[in-house]
């Protein structure tokens, strides 16, 4: 009987320790999300992508002040700048001397939902950049490799390394400050198009609309997936334009929240039943004009299913019978089939 | 150019984009040195275009019975025929084509295949520029990396 009382208070022990262990874990990463508006830096930081198979890196000189950042990328022998101000991203162009502006997303981040759905351990320290630092690991709850490893400052809590990992346990991005100064005072004009620039905007809406509502904006029924894995929910439905040719379609967005997976759909364009329009022609690719990569001759068959896989997020086109449905998000290939299917 | 080379045959799957990706090229080359098949496509595309504007029609009810009607006056009068152990023939011919179909039927026959590609085309390659914003956007972004991606994304478009 005694024996029982303290197996029990051990496992008690042990179940509390490591929930403690967890909200700790999970405060940290949450304070780190806000040490851009906290902290001001200067640093040096490497940074490398996993996309479409081939790993791409480059070198950033990094400012940080205000809830704003600013990178200097060197990489293939060209440099090129990057702003985010917390209402555009900017790309600046030095050899054109212009600037690329997009509308940045604002997207209501549900912590609830990610502390809900993953887990978060701190499971080492070491130094970064000079600095010390405590190691947290972020994993699904339901099982499955871990999605972000955080090097986290042990006196701002800002992220020094950052590894993300996809679904399948691969690494896809990394970025590790090399150097970093933290109280550094930066000019305004830091994270400003500089003067005399060319700005360029790219429209973007992010106004979020009820389906019912969409649907009458697009003219077409937007329809919900009948299946979408239980961890995610709906963060909004949105009216996109399409590439080139400005098409619009609908996009429903979800988050697990930390992952995000959208859901575009339009109607089957009728042209593709009938082939590259006239002034098309001469782009090559057959009945479905490029947009189809020459797969196939003709329109495409309802139930055709594409798949590409860019290692950090997959996309699948499914053509229903009057609507083309693309998936996109950091899943294993079977589920985004499965909700790709349950569009119709 | 000879006549040979014309490419008037393949114009009517050009015109609906039948033609593979080669053959459409082939097609467009010969079609910017060729006058006369020029000539013959913009003819093709004159007749396809007042056909779209005509549209569907419904057939009145009698003319399918008129043919019918004369379909039955050309036919041969005396019909063959055919002996009861022909027809059992067929008929067993029959069962084991469909018994065979059944049997030698491919798993996953009637099911959409899912066709992988290394290369987006052109309207994927517009989701996953699209989703990188988004991805901007969500927690934990590595913004870096991002930038990174962003730029070089743009490069290969």
């Amino acid at each position: 009987m005694k024996g029982a009382t303290v197996l029990t208070c051990l496992i008690l022990i042990f179940f509390a320790t490591v929930a403690w262990g967890d909200s700790t874990a999970w405060e940290a990463v949450w304070q780190s999300e806000d040490a851009s508006s906290r902290v001001s830096l200067t640093g040096q930081a490497n940074t490398m992508a996993v996309t479409d198979g081939r790993q791409l890196s480059a070198t950033a000189a990094v400012s940080v002040g205000g809830g704003k950042v600013r990178f200097d990328y060197r990489a293939r022998g060209r440099s090129w700048s990057l702003i985010d101000d917390g209402l555009y991203l900017m790309r600046l162009q030095p050899t054109l001397k212009k600037a690329l502006l997009l509308e940045r997303p604002r997207l209501a981040v549900d912590r609830e939902l990610a502390e809900r759905n993953y887990v978060a351990r701190e499971v080492a320290s070491g130094v970064v950049a000079g600095r010390d630092a405590k190691m947290v690991e972020i994993a699904p709850r339901s099982g499955g490799p871990v999605v972000f490893r955080l090097w986290l400052d042990g006196e701002t809590g800002f992220a020094l390394k950052h590894e993300r990992y996809n679904v399948e346990g691969r690494m896809t991005s990394a970025t590790e400050y090399s150097r970093v100064t933290f109280g550094v005072k930066i000019a305004p004009d830091v994270f400003a198009v500089p003067k005399g620039w060319v700005k360029e905007e790219s429209v973007r809406s992010d106004e979020a609309l009820s389906v019912e509502r969409l649907s009458f904006r697009l003219g077409f029924m937007v329809r919900r997936p009948r299946y979408i894995p239980e961890e995610y929910r709906l963060m909004g439905t949105y009216e996109k334009r399409w590439g080139r040719r400005r098409l619009r379609a609908a996009e429903l967005r979800y988050t697990d929240g930390l992952r995000v997976l959208s859901v575009f759909q339009h109607p089957h364009r009728e042209d593709w039943s009938r082939g590259p329009r006239r002034e098309e022609r001469g782009r090559g690719g057959g009945g479905r004009g490029r947009d189809h990569g020459g797969l196939g001759m003709g329109p495409p068959r309802p139930g055709e299913m594409t798949l590409v896989d860019r290692g950090t997020d997959k996309v699948v086109r499914y053509f229903g019978r009057d609507m083309a449905v693309f998936v996109i998000g950091d899943m294993l290939s079977d589920e985004l089939v499965r909700i790709a299917r349950s569009v119709e | 150019m000879a006549r040979g080379n014309h490419v008037k045959d393949q114009l009517s799957d050009y015109v609906v984009g039948a033609l593979i990706i080669r053959e459409q090229e082939r097609v467009q080359r010969h079609l910017s040195e060729c006058e006369e098949c020029r000539a013959e496509l913009a003819a093709l595309e004159r007749t396809g275009e007042k056909l779209e504007a005509f549209g569907l029609m419904d057939a009145p009810r009698d003319v399918w019975n008129g043919v019918r009607q004369r379909i039955r006056e050309r036919a041969p009068a005396q019909r063959r025929w055919r002996p009861a152990w022909a027809m059992a023939m067929g008929a067993a011919a029959l069962v084991l084509i469909v018994i065979g179909v059944v049997l030698l039927r491919p798993v996953g026959v009637g099911e959409p295949s899912l066709i992988v590609v290394a290369e987006p085309d052109e309207e994927m390659q517009a989701t996953i520029e699209g989703h990188l914003p988004t991805a901007w956007a969500a927690p934990l972004a590595d913004h870096a990396s991002l930038g990174l991606r962003l730029e070089l994304l743009e490069d290969d478009g």
